[in-house]
């Protein structure tokens, strides 16, 4: 038990590391599409790189938080049955769903996230319109490099499901899922 | 048939509650990987690419930050209870200013995950606080924060017109009505229904100490600064600044402009912010993800052939045509997005539709006004997991599901009126 | 019996995309009476792919058999396809066909293409596309200097060295950035297709084209496909798309017409502009030093811009004498 206990805490600190570098990108792209509004009406400066970098930061957001969502407990369900059920039950649907739902969906973009975005490496692939960002298998190896982290947040929920069945943890302590509003 | 099957499965695995986003990528997966091979999936980089480049979509993050900064910071519960003041004693008044921000919001994005999202931030917590009805406060917000898809500008519309080959300027102009009235009813609605159950919609309490001009004057000065920051927003865009998705970031730093203002900035206030958009945007893009894979499957293994091949037995006449065109697509919306049923069903109506010499415009934005129900219609509708994924615990999927339920009543009267009465929208329904 | 062979195609467009999906419809027809069934042809379009600009990679990787698109899509993967769709001040759609089939045109994007296990043919000509839509008339090379325009491509690298600003906007956000100005001047493709975006009720400058003289769509082929298949079915593949082809050109010139007196008719508004002189000379000089320094950095893009300039002179020659001498005779007698 003691290894899933550590083996659970250090899931949870990589998605975490992911949650961070997605909030980083958040600010980041706030700042970079405001200033590229700013600078096309002020100074009437456009800058198609800086427009691509809008939408790369963008998908770092969004694709790196998924594995911060699973760890958060951020992902809605559907609760008509699930909020009444017992720790035990709503272990047993998180482990199995974390088992044959969400690693194998993780591997199966990996897997051809990771050709894709290998294939764009070895042609030397970047923008084709004037001034834009070069070396696009940067922002397409994150694809693969998320489905990583989704399959270790797959792995985080089951050991998490495992803690919960022995005992060591609930999930009414950790649920913030819609714990927003 | 397997794309069948796949939905009657989707829905009973999202039944058991796990994450909604990997059950329709795992339902997808097992029945992808069954009937066409893993490789399928070698599809899924592309489909995740072209949300990546499609930057319409960035304006989900981006209000949904201006969202949250507003509600760390108060100013949003500000805006609604100063409005809701406005109204005195009338019961109902939160409900009504949240259809109103709503229809401000829908004016200034055509994606739904941004506004719904944005308004379950900002005005959820303050009807519930309020002690209104679960029901009425999560149905008002799906339904106001989904009327960004009929109120220009508006992604249904412009998909419509590129499917149509209709100028989308004219869309924009034949959709300002109908979106108008809906809100009009909407409104009603929520005056006839606190009329007959006050306890829903509780009025503001008054304040003892201030006469009511003193109140009225204190409301109007509260709203200025939030209703300011839309107007920087709603301006931007009107004036050509930003586009609209750009004037998304406009409101995210005009909020934390506002914050600084009203000396509630802190870097941990912003950093906060950050992690909650970050959660809810991954929320929102990890059903996308999800959806993309489940209609992936949905296509490739022959739905879409089903679908034309079930259509092409539509009746030939006028009104037959009609009615049933918009009943295939308001039982389709149950199940499928709007972008396929735009890009799969419309062309095979289309041609239908001007042989019988109906006028395009009034077919697409009947078109339009159906397609923004879908995002409503339980089990499918995408605005209603939005809300779940940020409200509380206690409000349950079936407090959303049954909330619904009378807007979604609305919406078909008004494409019920669109379609009887197109003068009234001023259009006609022939040429 | 014989073998047969269903091959799926993925197109950039969007399903009944007008004119460009009218031309992978005509080739599967085509194809599959030639044939008598033996070849089937399944088109998936952009909305079941979700991947227009994928088209390249899944084909090459053999998710698709077959593609429609344009080659010069593909720049920032293989610069050197760059070449095989329209060149600014380059040749028409006549002189360009002439080159691909008789000009030695083919055997270059042969060698383009073979490296990633990909044949590419001609796919469809949409002829001359116009310069674009502007809100305000263009007078002098000081009115483009800072000018917000989305324009793609080299093209759009071409009039970065005449000081305008290329701009990237969202498609589905082009018509609403145009009207309230967030940008000034947009490129799209010809009168058939603006039209259906609306530019003609928001900008009345509608100015002719140079950038893209004879803008050629492309079948893309996955060369193991193509070797499996026996000779006869390889030949009426090739005369299938040549076929298709040729009636894009076609029929592009028609709906183009068409489109082009509805508007005429419809918006009084839309007055048809050239550039000025300054202009067009200053981008030609640009246009000069751009191939001049994709020559330096390809060796295979030398020898391409080599055969293009080649052929553009010797088949322009002839042109002069004989297209041009008769479109000036008629406009003088008329
Ligand atoms: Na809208
Ligand atoms: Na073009």
């Amino acid at each position: 038990m003691g290894w899933i206990i550590k083996l659970d805490e250090g899931l949870g600190w990589l998605s975490k590391v992911c949650g961070w570098i997605a909030c980083v990108a958040m600010i980041l792209m706030a700042a970079n599409v405001f200033y590229d509004v700013v600078a096309r009406y002020a100074f009437n400066d456009v800058s198609i790189a800086m427009q691509e970098m809008e939408w790369h930061l963008y998908s770092v957001v969004f694709l790196l938080g998924i594995p911060y969502a699973l760890r958060t407990d951020g992902h809605v369900r559907v609760d008509v049955f699930y909020t009444n059920w017992s720790n035990t039950r709503k272990a047993w649907v998180n482990l199995v769903g974390a088992l044959i739902f969400v690693i194998p969906f993780a591997f199966l973009i990996g897997f051809y996230g990771y050709e894709f975005a290998l294939d764009s490496y070895h042609m030397g692939e970047s923008s084709g319109d004037p001034g834009g960002l070069p070396n696009r298998w940067i922002i397409k190896a994150v694809i693969p490099f998320t489905a990583v982290f989704i399959a270790t947040a797959g792995l985080n929920m089951a050991t998490y499901a495992i803690r919960v069945l022995a005992g060591d943890r609930s999930y009414e302590t950790e649920h913030s899922g819609g714990g927003l509003a | 048939m397997i794309g069948m099957i796949m939905f009657a499965a989707a829905l009973v695995m999202l039944m058991l509650g796990f994450p909604v986003a990997f059950t329709f990528g795992g339902v997808a997966l097992f029945f992808g990987v069954f009937a066409q091979g893993m490789d399928l999936f070698a599809f899924m980089p592309y489909r995740i690419m072209s949300v990546m480049q499609n930057t319409v979509l960035m304006a989900v993050p981006l209000f949904i930050f201006m969202g949250v900064v507003l509600q760390r910071t108060k100013l949003a519960e500000q805006l609604l209870t100063s409005m809701g003041r406005l109204f005195g004693g009338l019961p109902g008044g939160l409900a009504i200013s949240t259809i109103l921000v709503g229809a401000l919001l829908a004016a200034s994005t055509g994606v739904v995950g941004a506004s719904v999202v944005a308004m379950g931030l900002i005005s959820l917590p303050v009807m519930l606080a309020h002690k209104y009805d679960k029901r009425l406060s999560t149905g008002t917000i799906c339904a106001s924060g989904t009327l960004g898809q009929i109120v220009p500008p508006s992604i249904i519309l412009i998909i419509l017109g590129d499917v149509l080959g209709l100028p989308v300027g004219d869309l924009f102009k034949a959709a300002v009505w109908p979106g108008v009235v809906l809100i009009g009813l909407y409104i009603v609605y929520i005056l006839v229904l606190t009329r007959l159950k006050p306890e829903t919609a509780p009025p503001m309490p008054e304040d003892p100490t201030r006469s009511r001009k003193q109140e009225i004057v204190a409301a109007l000065i509260a709203i200025i600064p939030p209703l300011a920051l839309i107007v920087v927003v709603l301006g931007s865009i009107f004036t050509g600044i930003a586009t609209p998705t750009e004037s998304s970031a406009l409101g995210g730093v005009g909020a934390v402009v506002l914050a600084i203002i009203y000396r509630q900035f802190s870097f941990k206030m912003v950093w906060e912010a950050a992690k909650d958009t970050v959660s809810v945007t991954a929320m929102v893009f990890a059903i996308l993800i999800g959806a993309t894979a489940f209609s992936m499957v949905f296509s490739y293994t022959g739905g879409d052939y089903l679908l034309e091949e079930w259509l092409t037995m539509l009746p030939g006449e006028h009104w037959g045509f009609i009615i049933l065109a918009m009943l295939v697509i308001l039982i389709l919306g149950f199940f499928i997005d709007f972008v396929e049923i735009s890009f799969i069903i419309v062309p095979i109506l289309a041609p239908v539709a001007e042989s019988l010499g109906i006028n395009m415009l009034w077919f697409a934005i009947l078109v339009a006004m159906n397609l923004q129900t879908s995002f409503l219609t339980p089990p499918f509708g995408f605005s209603l997991f939005y809300l779940k994924g940020v409200a509380p615990p206690e409000v349950r999927t079936v407090d959303i599901y049954r909330g619904i339920i009378p807007f979604i009543a609305i919406q078909i009267l008004v494409l019920a009126l669109i379609v009887v009465f197109p003068e009234w929208f001023g259009m006609s329904a022939t040429y | 019996a014989q073998e047969t062979f269903t091959l799926r195609l993925a197109e950039t467009w969007g399903p009944n995309f007008p004119i460009f999906g009218d031309t992978t419809k005509r080739f599967k027809e085509t194809v599959e009476k030639m044939s008598d069934g033996r070849i089937r042809i399944r088109i998936d379009s952009a909305n079941k792919h979700k991947a227009p600009l994928g088209v390249f990679d899944m084909v090459k990787a053999g998710q698709y058999d077959m593609g429609h698109s344009a080659s010069y899509y593909w720049k920032g993967k293989v610069p050197e396809t760059l070449f095989f769709t329209s060149m600014p001040f380059g040749m028409n759609a006549i002189e360009q066909y002439a080159w691909f089939y008789y000009g030695g045109g083919m055997e270059l994007m042969e060698e383009v293409y073979e490296p990633h296990n990909l044949l590419s043919f001609p796919g469809g000509n949409t002829g001359v596309q116009m310069g674009g839509w502007f809100r305000k008339e263009i007078k002098s090379l000081d009115d483009l200097k800072g000018l917000k325009m989305r324009i793609p491509g080299f093209a759009g690298e071409v009039f970065a060295e005449v000081g305008v600003n290329p701009t990237n906007i969202a498609p589905g956000e082009l018509y609403t950035a145009l009207e309230r100005n967030t940008i000034d001047a947009v490129e799209w493709v010809g009168p058939a297709l603006d039209l259906r975006l609306g530019f003609q009720q928001i900008a009345d400058y509608y100015y002719t084209g140079w950038h893209e003289p004879a803008t050629e769509l492309q079948f893309l082929v996955n060369k193991k496909v193509w070797e499996k298949l026996p000779a006869d079915l390889q030949e009426i593949m090739r005369v299938a798309m040549r076929s298709s082809a040729y009636d894009m050109l076609i029929q592009s010139q028609h709906a183009n017409a068409e489109a082009w007196a509805n508007i005429k008719k419809d918006y009084p508004n839309v007055k048809i502009k050239k550039f000025p002189k300054e202009i067009f000379q200053a981008m030609y000089e640009a246009n000069k030093k751009l191939l001049k320094e994709a020559a330096e950095n390809s060796e295979m893009a030398a020898k391409i811009i080599e055969s293009q300039r080649n052929y553009l002179q010797k088949s322009r020659a002839y042109t002069d004498i004989s297209e041009r001498a008769y479109l000036n005779t008629m406009a003088e007698v008329e």
